[in-house]
């Protein structure tokens, strides 16, 4: 626990933590350059920009799925979550009640949700993926019968429209530096959500309570409370991918983001997050999540049917683990 | 407790990373090379890969890939069957990837207007097949393949209208929530059934969901829940879960069951009398003349902007007649090498 509190400045830590940044970072070029070697047309930055965009949904979720899993905790509720803030944004857009409103509508959906999944764990005790899977129903659940069981459609998306156009000049959505708002949203929320996880107390709480939540405790971490914390801050950011997918899809569709927690969970495991707790990355989950986006990319490039890029994933994510059970093998023995 | 990648994990994640791509692609980049370079590139985007009635859809087009000069096609669904976002995805990345034209069947009719706008913008002509999309045609999409799907509904209600003799209570099980083809369908069904005065309608309002399985447990909780002298179901996957329950309580043949689509496992049943009919529609045609379509608006060539693929009612009396078999019996091992 001694490096908790205080991170090591020594060279040779420096080095190590740069490398260890920097590891899905080197994962993903390796990746880009296999399939830019047979898939080199159209990888220019245009390309890259349609990445980002699509990746803004799934990049947020991951954003806050990985304070959870740090947490040595899970969040199985996330599609659910994304699905029902993705109705409420469009319900609020529907009412007339514009842009700003929908916004506050879909992050306190998810802010709420994940309060709920966090009340569940601490008040009833339930393992989080219990709780989880519970709540992955209510909110799904909840997502069809708010909207009526069809997707809600507003007339007008008072702009929000424009906030992931992948080609805004086409269209004269805002953009700065050629990217449109949603990706500086993603690119925002990672920036600060990386930094509140290495730099602040909220943070640290979270990864210790995560590499051993006894000894949290008895260092005087109210564990509760962080927990109540974390799951909130992972339901907010769920929410806000639900105002995304809305976005997207331009409706707010009760049936979307179905089985999406998989690919988020795989987005973090992938950044180098262990489910086991304590170790985890919101850079490396952005990568994970970039890196998922690029190879469904790449195999439409290639006109390769999906299996292939199933099968693909599917390895990227058992070599990802398999790596992270040696590594904890070596250190107990 | 900082946490930190020792370097045999960045080796193990090369490894692997590097590894599972050149297994996969070494195999398959061989095929794309012996097609000729300059061929024009058509991405047919259907709903979903699984059902077999996207299998017809993919004969078609390649049957239109053989006859048309210069053209490749290149057959992708969502990586999750049914899922909006992966198409909307799969249509941006074609659109990115330089593909010439681009045939889709849309999976929401609002969700994927702006990346075929996109599209048509920079000059690929997209041609909507199965299902509409709410654009305009000419501006948002060049044109729409598609079934008649309410004249597909009323055939089916009027059949069963018909079978049942005017009489007795019938039960709706619908597909899915927000799709529009089939619930054009149900449509169509609930207007030849309502004029019946002799037959009452009973539609819950339960929904199959996008597999057999899940159509399968919904049909076994309403059959629980109630007895029914004739049931109709929109599409393959509602059909065959419906059928599934109905045998395993003993029921297939004692209820009039008309479905919608048809596969070997439908038909089979149809011949036994487990089916009383089941409205076709002509995927094959739908994949043909989409990818014509596409071809001949990239080529700027004149072509029919809506076409309707025809619907038909089969039954077990003319299942064998000349003129379904394109319905009932497309030849696509001619075409699909599975």
């Amino acid at each position: 626990m001694s490096g908790t509190s205080e991170p090591q400045r020594t060279p040779g830590a420096l080095a190590r933590q740069l490398r260890g940044a920097l590891a899905p970072f080197i994962g993903m070029i390796v990746v880009g350059a296999v399939f830019a070697a047979f898939a080199p047309e159209n990888l220019g930055p245009k390309t890259w920009r349609l990445m980002l965009v699509q990746t803004v949904p799934v990049g947020l979720a991951a954003a806050g799925m990985t304070y959870v899993i740090i947490s040595a905790g899970i969040d199985l509720s996330v599609g659910s979550v994304i699905a029902l803030a993705s109705v409420t944004g469009a319900l609020t857009l529907h009412g007339g009640h514009g842009g700003e409103a929908a916004v506050l509508a879909a992050l306190l959906t998810g802010a709420t949700c994940g309060l709920y999944n966090g009340l569940l764990i601490n008040v009833l005790r339930l393992p989080p993926f219990i709780a989880t899977l519970g709540t992955m129903g209510f909110y799904r659940g909840m997502a069809k019968w708010l909207s009526g069981r069809a997707a809600v459609r507003p007339d007008d998306l008072d702009g929000l429209d424009l906030w992931l156009r992948p080609y805004p000049e086409l269209s004269g959505a805002p953009a700065f530096l050629g990217l449109p708002i949603g990706v500086w949203v993603l690119l925002g929320v990672t920036g600060a959500a990386a930094l509140v996880l290495r730099r602040s107390v909220f943070g640290r709480y979270t990864l210790a309570i995560g590499s051993n939540e006894a000894t949290a405790r008895l260092c005087g971490i109210r564990i509760g409370r962080t927990k109540l914390g974390i799951y909130t801050l992972a339901g907010a950011l769920a929410g806000l991918a639900g105002l995304m997918t809305m976005v997207r899809l331009t409706e707010g569709d009760p049936t979307s983001a179905l089985g999406l927690e998989l690919d988020v969970i795989a987005a973090v495991v992938i950044g180098g997050a262990s489910l086991s707790g304590g170790q985890g990355s919101v850079l490396g989950a952005f990568m994970g999540a970039l890196l998922m986006t690029f190879l469904r990319n790449r195999c439409t490039a290639m006109g390769l049917p999906n299996y292939v890029q199933e099968i693909i994933v599917g390895h990227i994510i058992i070599g990802a683990v398999a790596v992270d059970q040696l590594r904890l093998r070596r250190r107990g023995s | 407790m900082t946490p930190r990648i020792p370097a045999p994990r960045l080796a193990a994640l090369l490894l692997v990373t590097l590894l599972f791509p050149i297994g996969c692609t070494s195999e398959t980049a061989s095929v794309p090379a012996e097609k000729k370079a300059e061929a024009l590139r058509v991405a047919v985007i259907p709903k979903g890969t699984t059902h077999e009635f996207w299998k017809s859809i993919h004969a078609g087009a390649i049957q239109a890939e053989r006859e048309l000069e210069g053209i490749e096609i290149v057959w992708q669904g969502p990586q999750r069957e049914d899922d909006r976002a992966q198409q909307l995805a799969l249509v941006e990345n074609f659109t990115a990837t330089g593909i010439d034209a681009i045939v889709l069947a849309p999976l929401d009719d609002r969700a994927l207007v702006a990346p075929c706008q996109q599209a048509m913008g920079m000059g690929i002509p997209v041609v909507v097949i199965d299902s509409g999309l709410q654009g305009e045609m000419g501006k948002d999409f060049a044109a729409y393949v598609a079934t008649d799907n309410y004249r597909g509904g009323q055939l089916a209600g009027e059949n069963l209208g018909r079978i049942l003799e005017g009489r007795g209570k019938v039960l709706l099980l619908r597909y899915d929530e927000g799709s529009a083809s089939t619930e054009q369908r149900e449509e169509g069904f609930v207007e030849a059934i309502r004029k019946f005065p002799g037959i009452t309608l009973i539609d819950p309002e339960r929904y199959a969901g996008a597999t057999r399985d899940s159509a399968q447990r919904e049909a076994e909780n309403l059959l629980e829940s109630g007895s029914y002298d004739g049931i109709f179901c929109p599409n393959e996957s509602s059909t065959f879960g419906m059928l599934l329950a109905l045998r395993a309580r003993e029921m297939a043949s004692k209820v009039r069951f008309v479905g919608f689509d048809a596969s070997p496992g439908l038909l089979d049943a149809l011949r036994v009398g487990q089916i009383d009919g089941l409205v076709v529609q002509n995927p094959m045609k739908m994949g043909y003349e989409g990818t014509k379509t596409a071809v001949a608006a990239l080529r700027m060539q004149p072509f029919e902007p809506s076409v309707d693929t025809g619907v038909a009612f089969v039954t077990a009396d003319n299942i064998n007649d000349p003129e379904l078999q394109p319905f009932v019996a497309p030849p696509l091992s001619e075409y699909l090498d599975e």
